[in-house]
């Protein structure tokens, strides 16, 4: 990670305390796999960039009690759980049964709920899906910066971990993902 | 995890008033706020068997649906139309009012729908694509808003909540922060859920719906929730911003909070200590001793896990108060309306209070010791308290308390 992304205003009034994405290297093919997570790559997508964002700032599970008590959890996507809502309706348009695992995986507070359960994040826990265009992980992660911002000012968090995923548009695009976690300026001064 | 310290909340002397001017919605009980009131007055829930689509393959099959296949961007168009307009915005009011959207995704996206000429009904969805496009399509629900958006005539670039159960409520808690922080002068929150059969099939794969064909909150016996339909608008705004204009303001947000468990993907923390934080959270916006709530509209899934952790997080945010305030689950009457549910009980919570009546709870059987709550059973009793509290909790261990006035 460069210095820069370290101490960048990633929004004004927020700073930036850790960053990962997805993919990092060429080994980054496909995110490990997520326990009561099946078939899409959502999901294990936030699970992996919250993990390597937060290990960067905690070494391991929990966050220290004093911060993750107050850290929301925000995740942003334009694409949402793209594969995960196809497979429902086609499973129920073939009148197959579904599997209750994506009864839990079908809105992306689960694996939100995944994340704060993890490390112990007991801020606010919300989901955002901008509109999406050229660039939509900067979109979902300008969107999802500006709503830390407002829960910080407003008081019911003091930090957030903003994560942004995209499943790929097509079979030749990637999926992307990032996590950055940010508290006020103001409390980093 | 450990109890983090109380949450700092931006208090009321130091910032503005926050009102709501215009409140429409559409339930099962049909289109409009008198529908709404009249039905959730008359005590009777509004479940039946399911109609709109085919549910022979399913464990339950029933739920709180409209009439015929209602089309979820029209209802949306309706109820923000109707609030702007009860809170006299002009067009020109409405162009620089940004829309917050609380929805599922575009029900649209990976089917089409067939109506027949009259609009009422509707032939088995289709495919729209072949299944590679299907996956290009994605959720579509940010273009979805911005379509709202566009066609209510509300500012460009809308913000979408698609945060389960409590995406509406935190749309309205963050619409109640812009404006009191003085963001913003108003804000247009909506939110939509139609019964679909996707999310259907979801629940009753994952066993959350009530096999016994009634929703019963707080309720010993209790087996699960119902889905029901439930599109709801309200104009958020400064009272300033309301006086100018002259707007008659119909209730007043007095606090709001959000707070997570840190405990589990799906279920809640059984102590209740998130949702506790929330409902201090909104206290202390609000500059409340619990003493002051005189009515909780309730989250009340049904769901057994559930209620007992939303009693527990009550006797712990309330105090002794807990086992005396009335409460009721307004989901027993309307049913679950997922995304868009918040703000149905938000509105049915004015409603109500604005008619000095308070709502049922129905679908009790008998008292559960894990519920030690007074629930509001029989008729709808005649009161008229000054404060109400809604709360919402959903997977992901989310939580959310408005406070609100009339």
């Amino acid at each position: 990670m460069s210095e820069q992304t370290l101490t960048a205003a990633v929004h004004p009034g927020l700073t930036e305390l850790a960053r990962a994405s997805w993919p990092e290297s060429t080994a980054d093919a496909e995110p490990p796999q997520l326990s009561g997570f099946v078939l899409s790559s959502f999901s294990p997508l936030v699970a992996e960039v919250a993990r390597r964002c937060l290990t960067r700032v905690y070494g391991q599970p929990p966050a220290d009690p004093a911060r993750g008590g107050r850290t929301a959890v925000i995740i942003s996507s334009c694409s949402g759980d793209a594969v995960t809502a196809a497979e429902v309706a086609r499973a129920v348009d073939a009148g197959r049964r579904l599997g209750p695992l994506l009864f839990f995986q079908a809105v992306p507070n689960a694996v939100a709920g995944y994340v704060a359960a993890r490390w112990e994040l007991g801020g606010p826990v919300v989901s955002l899906s901008p509109e999406g265009g050229a660039d939509p992980v900067g979109e979902s992660l300008a969107e999802g910066l500006a709503l830390a911002s407002l829960l910080i000012r407003d008081g019911d968090a003091d930090e957030a971990l903003v994560i942004v995923a995209e499943q790929a548009a097509d079979d030749g695009g990637r999926d992307r993902a990032l996590a950055v976690l940010v508290r006020s300026t103001e409390r980093t001064e | 995890m450990t109890e983090p310290r109380p949450a700092a909340a931006s208090r009321r002397h130091d910032r503005r008033q926050v009102v709501l001017t215009g409140l429409s919605a559409v339930s099962a009980y049909g289109r409009g706020n008198q529908a709404l009131l009249d039905g959730v007055l008359a005590g009777r829930p509004a479940f039946a068997p399911v109609t709109r689509f085919d549910v022979s393959g399913r464990r339950v099959r029933v739920g709180a649906l409209l009439p015929g296949a209602p089309s979820l961007l029209d209802e949306l168009l309706s109820v923000v139309a109707d609030a702007c307009a009860q809170a006299g915005l002009s067009a020109t009011d409405r162009e620089s009012t940004r829309l917050l959207l609380a929805v599922h995704g575009d029900p649209d996206r990976l089917r089409t729908t067939e109506r027949t000429a009259d609009g009422t009904a509707r032939v088995p969805a289709m495919r729209q694509a072949p299944d590679d496009v299907e996956r290009r399509a994605g959720h579509g629900t940010g273009a979805f808003a911005a379509t709202v958006a566009a066609k209510a005539g509300l500012a460009t670039g809308p913000r979408t909540y698609t945060s389960a159960c409590v995406a509406a409520s935190t749309a309205v808690a963050d619409a109640a922060a812009m404006v009191a922080a003085g963001d913003a002068e108003r804000l247009v929150v909506a939110a939509g859920y139609l019964v679909d059969p996707d999310q259907f099939a979801l629940f009753d794969a994952g066993r959350a719906l009530a096999a016994d064909g009634a929703v019963r909150p707080f309720s010993a016996g209790r087996q699960g929730l119902l889905l029901g339909d439930g599109v709801a608008a309200v104009v958020v705004e400064s009272d300033e911003a309301a006086r100018v204009r002259g707007a008659q303001v119909l209730a007043a947000v007095h606090g709001w909070g959000r707070a997570g468990d840190g405990h589990h993907v799906v279920q809640p923390r059984p102590d209740g200590a998130g949702l506790a934080r929330a409902i201090g959270a909104a206290l202390d916006r609000a500059g409340f001793a619990p003493e002051e709530i005189g009515y909780v509209n309730a989250h009340g899934s049904g769901s057994a896990q559930s209620d007992a952790a939303e009693a527990a997080a009550l006797l712990r945010a309330l105090g002794p108060h807990a086992r005396t305030v009335p409460v009721s689950s307004t989901k027993s009457l309307h049913g679950q309306a997922l995304e868009a549910s918040p703000l149905l009980e938000l509105v049915t919570t004015v409603l109500t209070l604005r008619a000095g009546r308070l709502p049922v709870n129905a679908g009790f059987l008998e008292p559960d010791p894990e519920c030690p709550l007074r629930l509001i059973t029989g008729e709808p009793p005649q009161a008229r308290p000054a404060y109400a509290l809604s709360l919402n909790a959903a997977f992901g261990g989310a939580n959310t308390a408005l406070v609100v006035g009339v």
